[in-house]
């Protein structure tokens, strides 16, 4: 079963007296461990379909099943759930807990999601925090670290509780080109070693090039879906 | 549970840690608060207190926890007398019948039936004392003529009386020069000059020698009147089943004297009452002087008050002057001299002067040497346990009533002994208030027909009333005899010992307590034995009056004590005004500092819900900020309170600088009683106003979406 369906999906919203038609009729299904990218121009409505994988935002008409839930169907409770237990969120902005140490930024999904204990949690934590090689960081505050360094934290928090999807809007937007390959590199390693699915928005050929798919929007419609071994 | 355990722990570690990162707004708010919990403490430890004392007040002094009264009265029942002077209340027909009927609800320990009142007493002056102490050494002499001592005393009271006619001369020259000779009175001032003239002249003491018993009948009829100081004050008093009275009141005790024996005619003077109009005026200023100095720190030379006392004081000793007579006077000035530390020969006069020559420096020692010395030598009430004294009110009829009482004793209530308010309450026999307030008890209608028979009276009907005044027809006369015309000493004085005997008889009198209690009451007070149980004992008071078809109202203490209570009212509403306008005020800024907090995180909250935090969860992140800061600064604010509490109460408490605090705080200073209950309270309100304040930046908070956390590229 596919992970996501998105089927006939539109989204209007208002922005400031004007309609705006962020997507217009998108019909997408994304395979479990695949590791896609949605790429278009500004505009062109890729945050917006982000959003409505990301079970954030519902859409004005379509479908999108998420994990085989029909999110149009699920209470504003079972949404969060479903972004609790199946999703990970890797922000543009990072979006980290500016009182908590990274240590604790990253564990705290986990403590959302309860379960397991206290040294569970540590090893996991530990772990992550070494497969994005900031684990020396473990007990530093977010403003005390590099950009990148905040963004490894945010990927190490979207994977903490092994999710079964993983979204990624503009991952590698204010990084050096450098610090976002690692960036891709890490979630690539990911994507293959524990199947996790991902699906991140860019504009950034080079980002592009390492996913096994590209998504291409252009004014609310897909505009085309290609394999990337062809153009690698 | 381990999944909202650890949610609970990151909840409240985030919450902590946002604290100390905006410690400014974390400061302001917790002041707030802090504030806020002191002004309760202090405020809720004080009203508590003032509640409590106004209570021990109300219920030992004359309240009990319930009152009752007949339910047709015109006016309400205020214990301690309202605006216009005490309760118009009809009486209680039958007391003896209330008590019966309310004897047998549960809880109600005791009814004790009372009559409070206003009434006028007579107060004796100086040629009054004098001339009982003259009376004395003749009653001595003509039991032993060769007593040397009271012929020794005798020569001292006549030298004193002497002075004091003098003295009276001159008033009265001084009174008719501003009189009109012509005027209406002029006939009895002729007489009263010619009484003084005769007094005064020198062939009066000889005279007085042969015939001392009517020289002093002379003296009390004719001259003691013209003393321009003797006059009546006011008393107030409850009339009650003294015995009953005394053991219900715990606060009641007999201060000087004794208690009235049982069943006996008599009163309780109170102490405080005795204090500020009974008292040598001397001795009160003294008194007054040393309280403001010793409880308020006044000093003379600083307070404008003190030094018109000090100048009253030293205006007053003449007073003092009149009352002693030369041997007295002699013994003053042999004790004085020492104790000032002045020259040999100096006067009493000097030696007052010198005494009531009050500073700041003298004015301890002073006041010592004035109770040690001369205060023994003094009549210091006007009034003196053992008297008997004479009290008249208006009757039920309008026409003025007498009863002689004897005085047993003060009586002071333990704790507000110095209130105006109770502390002037007298306590009088039930019988004697009977009397007094027009109806008429079995003794009074012997009397009545003892007098009638006296005095020839037939019994006029209204229908023959006109026709016996105008003689028509009726042949009978009003009076047989009239006996104004010719007085001869001898018949007077005759008139005199009857009516001692007469009222000896009824000073020794002891009534049963069916005769204390079948009369008429005005109110009624009862104690409970559960006091708590206030409420429902006051429904089944009520219940067990109406069923008895008594016509009677219940109210409880606080009721009863008419404005007293309501001034407490008044406080509570200030205190809860200020805390109002004060939470009110708080409302707003934690609100406001809180909303900025809310906004200031919109990215942080929309990301935890993004990652998968449920709503409850950031608005109790919020919450536990609010509640936090303002369980820590309350606590803080309580404990400042608390401390607050104490040092008011390692001062002395808060002084009663009036009468009316006196009596609210139940005695001389409100020391403020730290409950926990207030500081309980103190710290739900605190937390409950910061809860509310918080409550709609955490409904910001929980409107935030996930989606306004996401970057928008867009």
């Amino acid at each position: 079963m596919s992970i996501i369906s998105v089927r006939d999906v539109s989204k209007d919203y208002l922005l400031g007296k004007t309609q705006v038609h962020a997507l217009r009729g998108v019909t997408l299904t994304v395979e479990r461990g695949e590791f896609l990218s949605v790429a278009g121009p500004s505009g062109s409505g890729k945050t917006t379909l982000l959003n409505l994988i990301g079970c954030v935002d519902t859409p004005t008409t379509g479908v999108v099943e998420v994990a085989g839930r029909d999110t149009s169907r699920l209470t504003e409770r079972a949404l969060t759930d479903l972004r609790l237990h199946q999703i990970g969120f890797i922000f543009q902005s990072f979006n980290l807990v500016q009182v908590l140490s990274v240590f604790q930024n990253v564990e705290f999904p986990l403590l959302l999601q309860g379960g397991l204990t206290r040294a569970e949690r540590a090893v996991r934590v530990q772990g992550l925090l070494e497969a994005v090689g900031i684990r020396e960081y473990g007990r530093h505050r977010p403003s005390e670290l590099s950009g990148g360094q905040r963004q490894r934290v945010a990927v190490a928090r979207a994977l903490v509780t092994r999710p079964a999807l993983v979204l990624a809007d503009e991952p590698t937007a204010n990084l050096d080109s450098q610090t976002g390959q690692n960036i891709i590199d890490l979630m690539r390693e990911m994507n293959r070693k524990d199947g996790t699915t991902f699906v991140f928005s860019t504009h950034d050929p080079k980002v592009m090039a390492h996913a096994n798919a590209i998504v291409r929007i252009a004014d609310g419609v897909v505009a085309g879906r290609e394999p990337v071994g062809a153009m690698a | 549970m381990s999944a909202r355990l650890d949610a609970t722990r990151v909840l409240l570690r985030i919450a902590f840690r946002n604290l100390v990162a905006s410690r400014v707004r974390t400061v302001i708010i917790g002041l707030i608060v802090l504030v806020g919990a002191l002004i309760v403490v202090v405020g809720a430890s004080l009203m508590e207190s003032i509640d409590r004392g106004m209570r021990t007040s109300i219920q030992g002094s004359l309240g009990g926890q319930l009152q009752v009264y007949q339910s047709t009265s015109e006016g309400q029942l205020e214990l301690y007398g309202g605006l216009r002077g005490e309760s118009l209340l009809d009486p209680i027909p039958d007391f003896a019948r209330v008590k019966k009927v309310l004897s047998k609800v549960p809880n109600v320990k005791t009814i004790v039936p009372m009559g409070i009142d206003q009434a006028l007493v007579a107060t004796g002056n100086a040629f009054d004392v004098t001339l009982e102490r003259l009376r004395a050494d003749v009653r001595r002499l003509q039991a032993n003529p060769r007593d040397g001592e009271a012929r020794r005393g005798l020569e001292a009271r006549q030298a004193h009386v002497r002075r004091l006619i003098a003295l009276l001369d001159q008033d009265l020259r001084q009174a008719q020069v501003l009189a009109d000779p012509d005027g209406r009175d002029a006939a009895l001032r002729k007489a009263q000059r010619a009484d003084l003239d005769r007094a005064a002249a020198p062939e009066f003491w000889p005279a007085f020698e042969r015939d001392r018993l009517a020289g002093l009948e002379f003296l009390e009829n004719k001259i003691a009147p013209l003393a321009l100081d003797s006059g009546f004050t006011f008393i107030r008093y409850v009339g009650t089943d003294v015995e009953a009275f005394m053991k219900a009141f715990d606060l009641a005790e007999v201060a000087e004297g004794k208690p009235i024996p049982p069943g006996r005619r008599g009163i309780l003077l109170g102490k405080q009452y005795a204090e500020e109009w009974l008292k040598l005026k001397n001795a009160r200023r003294l008194d007054q002087i040393k309280d403001k100095r010793d409880r308020f720190h006044a000093r003379i030379a600083s307070s404008e008050e003190l030094q018109r006392w000090v100048k009253d004081t030293r205006s007053r000793a003449r007073e003092i002057l009149i009352q002693l007579d030369p041997l007295q006077a002699a013994e003053a000035e042999r004790r004085l001299r020492p104790a000032l530390k002045a020259p040999q020969g100096e006067e009493l006069p000097a030696l007052l002067a010198r005494l009531f020559d009050l500073d700041d420096a003298n004015f301890d020692d002073h006041y010592r040497i004035f109770y040690e010395q001369l205060a023994p030598l003094l009549r210091l009430y006007q009034i003196s346990v053992g008297d008997t004294i004479t009290i008249k009110a208006p009757g039920k009829t309008g026409a003025f009533n007498a009863v002689n009482v004897k005085v047993y004793g003060f009586i002071q209530f333990k704790g507000i002994e110095k209130s105006g308010i109770a502390g002037t309450t007298s306590v009088m026999d039930l019988q004697s208030f009977r009397d007094l307030y027009g109806y008429v008890t079995r003794d009074k209608a012997e009397e009545l027909a003892k007098l009638r028979a006296q005095m020839g009276a037939t019994t006029v009907s209204r229908e023959e009333a006109e026709a016996a005044l105008f003689g028509g027809g009726a042949s009978a006369p009003l009076v047989e005899t009239t006996r104004t015309a010719a007085i001869d000493d001898a018949s007077l004085l005759a008139g005199v010992g009857e009516k001692r005997k007469a009222a000896q008889a009824l000073e020794t009198r002891a009534y049963t307590q069916e005769e204390i209690d079948g009369g008429v009451a005005l109110n009624a007070a009862i104690l409970l034995d559960d006091p708590s149980r206030i409420r429902e004992s006051q429904a089944a008071v009520q219940a067990a009056a109406d069923a008895a078809g008594l016509k009677l109202k219940v109210v409880d203490w606080e009721t009863a004590s008419g404005m007293v209570g309501q001034f407490v009212l008044l406080l509570r509403g200030i205190l809860v005004f200020a805390l109002v306008v004060f939470f009110g005020v708080a409302l707003v800024i934690i609100n406001n500092a809180m909303v900025m907090a809310a906004l200031q995180r919109v990215k942080e909250v929309g990301t935890m819900r993004a990652i998968g935090a449920q709503r409850r969860f950031v608005v109790a992140m919020l919450l536990v900020e609010i509640v936090a800061v303002s369980l820590v600064f309350g606590v803080a604010g309580a404990a400042l309170g608390g401390g607050v509490v104490a040092i008011i109460r390692a001062a002395g408490g808060i002084p009663a600088t009036t009468d009316l605090l006196f009596f609210l705080f139940s005695g001389p200073a409100l020391l403020p009683h730290l409950g926990v209950a207030s500081v309980a309270a103190s710290l739900i309100l605190v937390v409950a106003v910061a809860i509310a304040s918080a409550l709609y930046p955490a409904l910001i908070a929980m409107r935030v979406t996930p989606v306004e956390a996401m970057s928008m590229e867009d």
